[in-house]
């Protein structure tokens, strides 16, 4: 017989952590659509969905427009500019959590494609500091060689990537557009 | 209160084991389905709920591009589960029971195809004691099964033959994944998985969807023929240790069976949420449904197992069989967490 009071907690114990260390594994077929787009990526081109009913169009392309509640197809498809403005940023101060390889603040941008539209988000920025970014600055894609492209972090859960692709955004020189020019297409 | 609130429309996707398609693409026709059959328009939804699970798509939020499907602008009112479809549907109905709305859309969508099922669902359980052992919902039901076989509450031939009944009556059946005409003996002569657990005891690793639209009686009355009427709808929970209750049993089907007026009157079919075969078992008892009923015609969770969609896909199951196949009373199950621990029974009927 144990005695009982052994098993009475002392409030005044230290708290004791514990280290549980997971991994979870996906492996996650690349739908048609995002296929196409992956498959564009490699040849150096952007492609979309242009809406039938709306007219906007979606990069990449999802297969359907969800304003509409239309599908869309490979008819609906445009190639799209890989110029455009910066609509929105976040400038990201790294904390050092597990995977986090960054250790200066860096910039995402949302860039708002040159006509025929379409828009990509969460997209690097190029050739300067993470404080010059602005709404309203006009961008170019920076494509990586061709030989050194690759899809391996395009997948259906990451609407927007050109990762492997396109290295970022570089600032063209160009006047900007007037910042206000883009608040309704803030996102 | 509102009152009793009716089906009026639903659909289901196909049961693939890996989907091609994205969770949204292939909810898209799914609810566009539900809500054409229901004869409403998409604007007139008063609300929507849905059910799905970030940790099998893999994805934080995911349940957001879900919404995709839905139309969601101009913007809608909407709430989601992280749950089997079947609580979105409970959510739905306690929602119109304000009696402000009358309508609303249930959906639940799941892709178990990425992710390595024995490797997600330890995550479900305690996090200290069970999580690091890597209980998987095999194993725990492997422990059930054998827990059932100890107290001498089923064979093993019975089981098989769960599967056998469950396998035959899922042909023809457009949205069942496993179907087959099987010997009992073949399959007692195949090799344990985890023992007591042959393969086919197991459920299908299922990727899918289904949507049900709901209504108060009134708007009911006004857009549909055959309304299915949700008579009693209940849900209760069981502790989340498996080891501290009587896994040969299942007290919170037994309580939600009573609060949602299962033994109220003679059920013609039931269709359950019985994941492993020997489960149904332990449901029917629960329910008080005995050899008269006909359950799982469209072969259940054996045949089909889309997670998050599969219970769900009960009702809608349960609500074909009677607004298409003549039935007047139906029992639709779902269940959640590991070995039968939460339990949610609907009766629904015909008019």
């Amino acid at each position: 017989m144990s005695d009982a009071s052994q098993d009475v907690v002392d409030p005044n114990a230290p708290v004791v952590g514990m280290d549980y260390f997971m991994s979870l594994h996906f492996n996650e077929i690349i739908c048609p659509v995002v296929r196409r787009y992956a498959d564009a990526l490699l040849e150096g081109k952007l492609i979309g969905h242009r809406c039938p009913k709306c007219g906007l169009v979606y990069a990449p392309p999802r297969g359907y427009c969800p304003i509409d509640v239309i599908e869309t197809t490979d008819a609906d498809e445009v190639q799209l500019a890989d110029r455009g403005v910066v609509t929105n940023y976040t400038v990201v101060t790294p904390v050092a959590y597990y995977g986090q390889e960054a250790t200066e603040p860096f910039a995402k941008v949302s860039v708002q494609l040159d006509e025929p539209g379409g828009a990509l988000s969460l997209q690097d920025v190029l050739e300067i500091g993470a404080d010059e970014v602005r709404v309203g600055m006009r961008v170019e894609a920076v494509w990586a060689p061709e030989a050194e492209r690759n899809i391996d972090e395009i997948g259906n859960r990451s609407w927007g990537s050109a990762e492997g692709c396109i290295r970022g955004w570089r600032p063209t020189g160009e006047p900007d557009v007037p910042a206000d020019q883009m608040s309704d297409k803030a996102f | 209160m509102a009152g009793d609130i009716a089906i009026i429309g639903y659909a289901q996707s196909p049961s693939w084991r890996a989907a091609e398609l994205t969770e949204p693409q292939f909810l898209f026709p799914v609810i566009t389905e539900a809500i054409e059959r229901a004869g409403i328009g998409r604007r007139d939804l008063g609300f929507t709920c849905a059910g799905s699970c970030d940790y099998l798509s893999g994805q934080t939020f995911s349940f957001v591009m879900n919404l995709e499907a839905v139309g969601a602008w101009p913007p809608i009112s909407e709430s989601h589960v992280e749950m089997d479809g079947a609580w979105a549907l409970y959510e739905a109905w306690v929602r119109l029971q304000h009696g402000d709305i009358d309508t609303a859309l249930v959906f639940g969508s799941g892709k178990s195809s990425p992710g390595v099922p024995s490797e997600i669902f330890p995550l479900q359980m305690d996090p200290y004691t069970i999580t690091p052992l890597g209980a998987d919902p095999v194993s725990l039901a492997a422990l059930q099964a054998r827990a059932m076989l100890d107290a001498g509450k089923i064979t093993e031939r019975e089981m098989a033959e769960v599967v056998a009944r469950s396998r035959r009556s899922a042909i023809g059946n457009p949205h069942a994944q496993v179907t087959g005409d099987h010997d009992v003996d073949a399959l007692l002569g195949e090799p344990y998985l985890t023992a007591p657990l042959r393969r086919h005891d197991l459920p299908p690793i299922s990727d899918g969807a289904s949507a049900v639209v709901l209504a108060t009686a009134g708007k009911a009355k006004e857009v549909c023929e055959r309304p299915v009427w949700i008579r009693g709808i209940d849900h209760r929970i069981e502790v989340h240790q498996p080891g501290m209750r009587d896994l040969t049993t299942s007290a919170s089907t037994r309580m939600a069976g009573e609060k949602a007026g299962v033994g109220k009157a003679a059920v013609d079919v039931a269709e359950l949420s019985a994941t492993f075969s020997h489960q149904e078992r332990i449901l029917c008892e629960a329910l008080g449904l005995d050899d008269k009923v006909d359950v799982n015609p469209s072969g259940g969770a054996l045949a089909a197992n889309p997670v998050m969609a599969v219970g769900l896909s009960r009702v809608v199951e349960a609500s074909r069989q009677i607004a298409d196949h003549g039935k007047h009373r139906a029992v639709a199950h779902a269940t959640s967490g590991q070995c039968l621990q939460q339990n949610l029974v609907a009766v629904l009927e015909g008019d």
